[in-house]
């Protein structure tokens, strides 16, 4: 049961990166497409621009929420690939403890940078 | 536990059985590139996770020169590629997800001869998902060479 509700956490975060990813890559990737529109606003990856979103935090909070339903998704489709060629209960139990301890750092380390920013 | 791996494992094909096990249709490609391209899309994450942290933290002028690198060409169409292999991993995993709950699966119907197999079958869904993954494609190369390719 508990495996099934991971695999459920799995899919809904499918769903919730497919539309923060999704705003990511409209905004910082079809700005020609955006400001033929007269959508867009200058140059996305410009350095005024990059500060100007670390200051706001609703990108902030978007950025780390993309993050951690990201590391998720990735880190567990990551799990199942590599179980499917390591069949032992042991190598199964090793794979959750060291994927577990490499999301939480990777989740410190990419949401302490934008909070910093954030709080000046 | 050593008698339930080994019957576990009885047809267990290895690694080569993701690319190859014999008679594959079109679907077991779809996840042969699902696993593909989300391998590939965590690997730019990583570097993304790199690149917006350590350099944008290092200020302006170390920001403007990794932009600038990132902006050749050879980069470029490297993002390029992440995008394509986005949407379809996205897609193809909605397509996973509605079959997962018994959607967009057909209806079930009785084997009459002569019997229809997989690679004749008409695949609507299949099509309408290979068609709006490639305007989505074709949308990004469209940007893509508008900026000049870098």
């Amino acid at each position: 049961m508990r495996r099934a509700r991971w695999h459920i956490v799995h899919i809904i975060s499918a769903v919730v990166i497919a539309v923060l990813l999704g705003i990511h890559m409209v905004i910082q990737h079809l700005d020609d497409i955006l400001g033929f529109f007269g959508v867009g606003n200058g140059e996305p990856t410009s350095w005024l621009a990059v500060m100007g979103r670390s200051g706001r935090g609703i990108w902030v909070g978007l950025y780390i929420a993309l993050l951690a339903f990201a590391l998720y998704h990735a880190l567990y489709g990551l799990r199942g690939i590599i179980l499917e060629v390591t069949g032992s209960r042991r190598a199964e139990r090793a794979i959750n403890i060291v994927f577990i301890i490499a999301g939480i750092i990777v989740f410190i380390w990419g949401s302490y940078i934008p909070l910093s920013l954030l709080s000046g | 536990m050593a008698i339930r791996e080994v019957q576990h494992r009885q047809n267990y094909l290895g690694v080569g059985g993701w690319v190859w096990g014999g008679n594959y249709k079109l679907e077991r490609y779809l996840y042969l590139l699902h696993r593909i391209t989300g391998l590939g899309i965590i690997l730019f994450g990583f570097f993304h996770l790199i690149e917006t942290t350590f350099f944008r933290m290092q200020g302006q002028t170390v920001w403007e020169a990794t932009m600038a690198l990132l902006e050749k060409p050879w980069f470029e169409a490297g993002l390029y590629l992440v995008a394509v292999a986005f949407t379809l991993h996205a897609l193809n995993g909605l397509r996973l997800i509605l079959q997962e709950f018994g959607l967009a699966l057909g209806r079930p119907h009785r084997p009459i001869y002569p019997y229809g197999d997989a690679l004749r079958k008409k695949r609507p869904w299949t099509m309408l998902l290979v068609a709006v993954i490639v305007v989505l494609a074709l949308l990004f190369l469209f940007d893509f060479m508008l900026s000049g390719g870098g």
